[in-house]
């Protein structure tokens, strides 16, 4: 194989271009897909992913491609770097990052995302106001809720 | 109502990607993707606080399959969390619609609850009762008869009998794991040596890969009986089971037969719940504040 073989080109929505060693990107298994069918050439449009959001998918896979390939970093580091990685995503990134991780079926990628905004969630009492979610009930839905909530004190 | 947006959703769709700076529109994610993330939390997040959200969300939080494991994990501030659990764990295990796998309940619980359960998850894999102190041998023993494809069995910090563990070890024929965590402060312990416990895993649980006694009175009768009975034994924790002497032949039956040894005076750093009282109690002051309460429980 050649060195130019080695590499490969995405191009994200906004055509962004990002050259990559294969080894990287082929732990989407949608890439992995796509060279599979040899129906593309050395250039991979995903079209539902912004070149922002992209190159953090590219940080995440290249660190993860090391790592498995050579093993020269702990678990234990990894996972720091899991950690420092998400850690100060706004709720709107972490958005993108889920459906980027989706779509380019990463699944690690895809559990740390969701992970994170799990982990966000728990630590706050308004879910709406992280998430900027518009509640939509219809008045009939809101009391079915309150009738539901049998569990709750009187108080 | 089956016109709205978020019910138009099939798995298959994605929403368009987003200008920066723009909000997540999360009531629009993929149902599995909100299921993904909703099933990290634990069912007191999920309906209290998530199901509440929107729309899409509760759909989420209303299907069977979100509730195929209930992890009913708190604080253990019971008296100041304005509602009652065992009503809560009673609901989530309705929306299981009798495909529960896993349960973990914690500082709560009584015998109804457990039977409410037990009646209405023959599927039930898992079973955690972590300080739930008000459940007795008869509740117990009740429930678990009913639970034939029980795996996975935790009591941590309870009271039951030797003779509640044999019908558990009887009418559990797959059972794997056994956790019995026991308080290992002496003013806790009735009896200082007694093997009860230990004999009645030995004689009924012979298909047990999985031991963990911490805490526990056995002496070394009860440990030989165990190595005799539970001959598919890999991984043993006696942490805090200061009646074991182990040495001499026992020491090295143990060595060879088991994989994976904890001995009694190992360190117990990195276990979930702490060894002594100021370790159990945590920033709720569980115990000292509420002790009358499991006085009251047991009534």
């Amino acid at each position: 194989m050649s060195k130019s073989e080695k590499k490969i080109v995405l191009k994200s929505l906004d055509n962004e271009a990002f050259e990559v060693e294969k080894a990287v990107a082929l732990q989407s298994q949608t890439i992995w897909v796509m060279c599979e069918d040899k129906c593309v050439g050395n250039e991979i449009p995903l079209e539902n992913v912004t070149g922002q959001i992209l190159a953090k998918v590219i940080d995440y896979c290249k660190k993860h491609a090391v790592v498995d390939g050579d093993g020269d970093e702990s678990s234990e580091e990894l996972k720091n770097w899991d950690t420092e990685f998400t850690k100060n995503m706004d709720q709107s990134t972490l958005f993108n990052m889920i459906l980027a991780a989706n779509y380019l079926n990463i699944k690690s990628l895809l559990n740390l995302t969701c992970q994170a905004v799990a982990d966000k969630t728990k630590t706050i009492d308004e879910f709406h106001t992280f998430l900027n979610i518009e509640n939509n009930f219809t008045p009939e839905e809101e009391a079915q809720i309150c009738q539901e909530n049998l569990w709750a004190f009187d108080d | 109502m089956a016109s709205s947006s978020s019910s138009s959703l099939s798995s298959t769709s994605l929403p368009p990607a987003m200008e920066d700076g723009e909000y997540g529109n999360w009531a629009e994610l993929p149902p599995e993707l909100t299921s993904s993330i909703l099933h990290r939390l634990g069912a007191i997040e999920i309906l209290e606080k998530a199901q509440k959200v929107c729309r899409s969300w509760r759909r989420v939080c209303k299907d069977p399959s979100m509730w195929r494991k209930i992890d009913m994990d708190n604080l253990g501030d019971l008296g100041s969390m304005g509602y009652d659990l065992e009503v809560m764990c009673r609901h989530a295990v309705d929306r299981s619609q009798g495909g529960l796998v896993e349960i973990d309940i914690w500082y709560f619980g009584t015998d109804e609850l457990l039977n409410y359960i037990a009646d209405r998850s023959s599927n039930l894999r898992s079973l955690r009762l972590i300080m739930c102190y008000p459940i007795a041998d008869e509740g117990f023993v009740e429930a678990v008869v009913k639970l034939p494809l029980l795996e996975y069995l935790e009591v941590t910090y309870g009271s039951l009998s030797g003779e509640s563990l044999k019908v558990a070890g009887q009418s559990c024929p797959n059972l794997k794991t056994l956790r019995l965590i026991s308080n290992p402060d002496p003013k806790f312990n009735d009896e200082e040596f007694n093997d009860e416990e230990a004999l009645a895993i030995a004689e009924s649980m012979p298909e047990l890969r999985h031991l963990e006694l911490f805490g526990n009175t056995l002496t070394n009768t009860g440990l030989n009986a165990i190595l005799d009975g539970c001959t598919q034994l890999e991984h043993l924790d006696l942490r805090k089971c200061f009646n074991i002497k182990l040495s001499g032949d026992l020491e090295k039956r143990c060595s060879e037969r088991i994989k994976d040894l904890k001995r009694p005076n190992d360190s117990t750093a990195g276990y979930p719940y702490g060894f002594n009282i100021s370790d159990l109690t945590g920033p709720n002051d569980y115990y000292c504040n509420d002790y009358d309460y499991f006085d009251f429980g047991d009534f």
